[in-house]
């Protein structure tokens, strides 16, 4: 991992390249009969089995996501139902960010299925904003994820082909273009264009929760052009610091560049179990283990890590995959164990497992400050987690030369007064 | 809010948060603030004016008397200004 690969690549202008229905898409293009028929994937990290993912004709009898399998099937007794192969699905992915790779060095992966590619600077390449949706769409199609198949070309015209392509400037007219190109195809939004592509489309395009979604419908604001043509001020004094966004997504008064990643080397350490292991606290033990094992390998020196993911291969073929990002990085076994943990006991595999993987796939890197904390936090597993935060608020406060560790306590919560409410005092553990 | 420790409560080693901070305004003619100047720094244009409210208060001991005005800064800052109308200065502090 390289240090200086810290400033990220960016672009403005924007291809968004987009398969909804991503995981159910995978299903289908490993078993082409479910095209034809009413399909649905289960949820992979709900305790309840519940569905997931609804294909068209599965939409068109009725079924929602979220429905159980009971309320699905009584609605529609014809549904294929798939257990979610998530492993599979995040290869896919991988896939298909790797292809666009191809197009261009800035690639933002948004969600599964959802990514950014940055265009800026590829017109001696591919020519204007038609030939760059070409290549996306030439080199999307060998992916895999449309028609495993087919040669690039029928690929790319094959008709339930799932993958759309949006051109603008900025990843909001990226996104909404894409929403309105056809599957197979592609929408352009060439510059100067932006405001009069966006005065007509739905506000439901924008990031909205459901209740500003119904305040907005409630306003009498369906498109975007009746919100852009109203003062900023009046939307902010209504939404707050969310509604300037909108208003200024509305108006494409704002273009967020593609943000491309520097590609972490994950560091990954794996057990192949002498006999399928169902018992959930070995697999427990297992993570354990593993998270050791991968924090000792040297390439971690120095960093903290950020995301982790453990997958696991089952019996059967299928798979399994719990991922977190933590938010605060973390060089400790146990901290980075305790969110794989919880979706051990909430969501577990589906049958026994016969390999599992533990790996780190993005990192922060160490400061002084917080490796101290690191140290510490070693310490109170041997002596107790009270006296080692004691030890280190001590340290801070002698380097540091006056307390920078605070409780907030309430004073007058009750007053009219703002500042007589809450108060700082020294944090003593 | 953190759960207290159990730690003697002392109260020379209290602060206050969200102290009031001094400002420097620029009023229009209905005595609503158009620009607001830190002591150390430039001044930022009030973009709209939202509620105002009066208190009066302590008039047993040191009385308190302020008019607080709710405005929205150039950039997107909330912050709550009020005049002392004892002493005819401006402050600033967080909602």
């Amino acid at each position: 991992m390289d240090r200086s690969l810290s400033h990220s690549p960016t672009s403005s202008v924007a291809a968004c390249v987009w398969i909804p229905l991503f995981a159910l898409r995978c299903e289908e293009a490993r078993r082409p009969e479910l095209v034809s028929q009413p399909g649905a994937l289960l949820a992979p990290d709900a305790s309840r089995r519940v569905v997931w993912q609804v294909s068209p004709l599965a939409r068109h009898a009725g079924v929602r996501p979220g429905m159980t399998v009971s309320q699905a099937i009584g609605l529609c007794p014809a549904l294929r139902l798939c257990e979610p192969d998530p492993v599979h699905y995040d290869e896919r992915f991988a896939l298909l960010l790797a292809a666009l790779a191809r197009v261009s060095p800035v690639v933002e992966p948004a969600e599964l299925g959802l990514a950014y590619v940055g265009m800026d600077g590829l017109e001696g390449i591919y020519g204007g904003p038609e030939g760059q949706v070409r290549a996306i769409q030439v080199w999307s199609a060998e992916c895999g994820v449309r028609d495993e198949t087919g040669s690039v070309d029928s690929a790319l015209h094959t008709p339930h082909s799932a993958l759309r392509v949006g051109w603008g400037k900025g990843k909001f007219v990226a996104w909404v273009a894409a929403t309105r190109a056809k599957p197979g195809g592609a929408f352009i939004v060439h510059p100067g264009e932006e405001a009069e592509f966006l005065a007509a489309q739905p506000v439901a395009v924008l990031p909205l929760d459901p209740d500003a979604h119904r305040r907005l419908r409630q306003l009498g604001l369906r498109t975007l052009g009746r919100l852009a043509a109203l003062p900023e001020e009046a939307i902010v004094s209504q939404f707050g610091r969310a509604g300037r966004r909108w208003w200024r997504l509305a108006a494409g008064a704002t273009a967020d560049p593609v943000v491309g990643r520097t590609l972490p080397e994950p560091i990954s350490a794996s057990l192949t179990f002498f006999t399928p292991v169902a018992d959930r606290e070995m697999l427990v033990l297992a993570l354990e283990r593993l998270i050791e094992r991968a924090l000792r390998h040297p390439r971690r020196t120095g960093w903290r890590v950020q995301a982790v993911r453990a997958r696991a291969e089952l019996e059967r073929a299928a798979s399994w995959l719990a991922a977190a990002t933590l938010k605060d990085p973390s060089a400790d076994r146990d901290h980075i164990a305790a969110p794989l943990k919880t979706r051990l006991a909430q969501a577990p595999p589906a049958g026994a497992v016969e390999r599992l993987v533990v790996e780190f796939t993005a990192f922060a890197p160490g400061t002084a400050e917080l490796q101290l904390f690191a140290r510490d936090a070693s310490a109170a597993a041997r002596a107790g987690r009270r006296r080692a935060l004691r030890s280190a608020v001590q340290e801070i406060t002698l380097r540091l030369k006056r307390p920078m560790l605070h409780h907030v306590i309430e004073v007058q919560p009750w007053s009219r007064l703002p500042e007589r409410r809450y108060a700082l005092i020294d944090f003593e553990p | 809010m953190v759960p207290p420790s159990g730690t003697p409560l002392r109260v020379d080693r209290l602060r206050a948060l969200n102290v009031p901070e001094p400002v420097t305004v620029e009023l229009d003619e209905q005595r609503v603030p158009v620009v607001v100047r830190r002591e150390a720094g430039n001044g930022r244009r009030v973009e709209t004016a939202g509620e105002i409210w009066c208190i009066d208060d302590e008039w047993w001991r040191q009385p308190i008397s302020r008019r607080y005005i709710e405005v929205l800064l150039e950039g997107g800052g909330r912050v709550v200004l009020y005049e002392d109308l004892i002493t005819g200065e401006w402050w600033m502090q967080k909602p």
